[in-house]
């Protein structure tokens, strides 16, 4: 597993950050950012492109793609899948993402309209498009199997992950990269976000507490940025090759909701969670805990909060339910990959990750969060994570602890 | 007074941190990691900062000293050998001298 994020450049970083309830949510600091109106977000700290490429290349790659490739790269040092024995034919990449490279068509825009020049740089359209992430992971891995982008909003990278382990199931591939990446925090991205009105207030008191997901108190999403990859390959190859196995998806459901483009249904959120149990061949009654979509927006959250009453029944109350946007912000298309490889870490460590800033119940939203600090002695074995997108694409992974 | 190579070699060293001793003007661009693709950003940049307009028409720059030579070639077709008048206003057309397949 791959990860560059606001919780740390690793996995394990990562996750011991979660674990321990440090929010790398802040205030941002960018030409322009007082034009925001919650000049907030959850940034990659200390990461320099000219650390991983050389210059040439840097300057074709888009931040969104320099995660990808950073966390594709530690995903295959993790999982040594040793490549040279691997017919490069049958080894997949899969992508999600949501916004593609769009800090690098907001400088685009910015040279066409804000300084109405006509010299847009050669290179927009290749750091800019959306498949360019997966495209650079192919080339420096000399993956030539499928290549895949998919952009589903907030779900794109379980999609993808869903995507890829489907083509494992059926034999059609030997291994595959699959995660999401995502780089909003330019100025043109987050006004958008703003004008929609999803994004929270700041909190003057602690602007790392702006993102209170299932509180009575939630004002809205906090935007992040990063990248998570996963190596997956069938069950026999890894245990033939004596991979360390880390966790085991074992089904992936996908339901989509029509009835608005971006209001959130409990019914579909909760087709996509059967969907996911369905498809792993499980009953409701031997899932441990769930990974939250856990938005902090007001809408989401209580039509989860129900979602997950349905589906679970009485059971529902005695789940553990962890939102851990509030720790990484909503990195959108890399979300899921980054709540998976957080998922999978923590029931290796038998944690619960918390659901942070849930001071203020929302009488709607009455479940088990772990709230506000992670509950160590989990014995977490199968868990649900739910990623419920706009534009509706709900998917949801069924994850298990490797024996 | 700065040559030609001189100010493209000042751009080689600020864009693609490149060492001094390594441009030479019979140094390959694709051997300092310059593709084809990349020499379309870097004659972009050569726009820029000689005020030239590049021509539609593809072309093959193998070496430093072929870009050189280019500029060189262009700027005595646009102003006179010795004329770098600021013509910023005229840039105002893309030109390309790469084709790449969509």
């Amino acid at each position: 597993m791959g990860v560059v994020s606001p919780l740390g450049h690793s996995a394990q970083s990562a996750f011991e950050a979660a674990r321990a309830g440090r929010s790398a949510i802040r205030r941002l600091d960018f030409s322009s950012i007082n034009r925001l109106v919650a000049p907030i977000g959850a940034p990659v700290e200390n990461f320099e492109g000219a650390d991983h490429f050389d210059p040439p290349k840097l300057r074709m790659l888009d931040r969104v793609s320099q995660f990808a490739l950073v966390a594709a790269g530690q995903a295959l040092a993790d999982a040594r899948p040793e490549l040279t024995s691997v017919e490069r034919s049958r080894c997949g990449v899969f992508v999600g993402t949501g916004m593609g490279g769009i800090g690098s068509i907001d400088d685009g825009y910015h040279t066409l309209y804000g300084e109405n020049s006509d010299r847009i740089k050669p290179f927009m359209i290749l750091m800019g498009m959306h498949n360019a992430p997966a495209a650079w992971i192919g080339i420096e891995h000399r993956l030539t199997g499928p290549n895949l982008t998919y952009s589903t909003a907030c779900s794109s990278s379980a999609v993808a992950i869903g995507e890829a382990w489907g083509r494992l199931r059926r034999g059609e591939l030997d291994l595959a990269i699959a995660g999401g990446a995502e780089a909003p925090l330019s100025l043109g991205s987050m006004k958008a976000w703003e004008a929609l009105r999803t994004v929270a207030t700041v909190d003057e008191s602690d602007p790392s507490a702006s993102c209170k997901p299932f509180a009575a108190n939630r004002s809205g999403m906090v935007l992040g940025e990063g990248a998570a990859m996963l190596v997956l390959e069938s069950w026999d190859r890894a245990v033939a090759r004596g991979a360390e196995i880390y966790g085991e998806i074992i089904g992936y459901g996908l339901f989509t909701d029509v009835g608005h483009v971006i209001r959130p249904s409990i019914e579909g959120q909760a087709a996509a969670m059967q969907a996911a149990l369905q498809s792993a061949g499980i009953d409701a009654a031997e899932v441990d805990a769930i990974n939250a979509h856990g938005t902090g927006t007001l809408a989401n959250d209580s039509v989860e909060t129900a979602a997950i009453k349905l589906v679970f029944g009485s059971r529902a109350s005695g789940i553990p339910i962890s939102a851990t946007k509030a720790l990484h912000g909503h990195l959108l298309g890399a979300t899921s990959a980054l709540e998976c490889v957080l998922s999978v870490e923590a029931m290796r460590h038998a944690v619960a990750l918390p659901t942070l800033h849930l001071q203020q119940l929302d009488p709607q939203c009455d479940l088990d969060y772990v709230a506000n600090a992670a509950r160590e002695g989990a014995k977490i074995r199968t868990l649900l994570s739910s990623s419920f997108a706009f534009g509706g694409t709900n998917a949801v992974l069924a994850l298990r602890t490797a024996p | 007074m700065t040559t030609t190579f001189e100010r493209l070699c000042a751009i080689l060293q600020k864009d693609y941190k490149l060492a001094l001793d390594q441009l030479t003007a019979d140094a390959s661009l694709e051997t300092l990691g310059i593709d084809s693709l990349g020499v379309a950003e870097l004659l972009f940049n050569v726009e820029d900062e000689f005020k030239i307009n590049l021509p539609p028409e593809p072309v093959q720059l193998l070496t430093i000293g072929d870009v050189a030579q280019f500029i060189d070639r262009l700027t005595a077709a646009q102003h006179g050998r010795d004329d770098v008048a600021d013509i910023s206003s005229s840039l105002t057309q893309p030109h390309t001298a790469f084709s790449p397949t969509p």
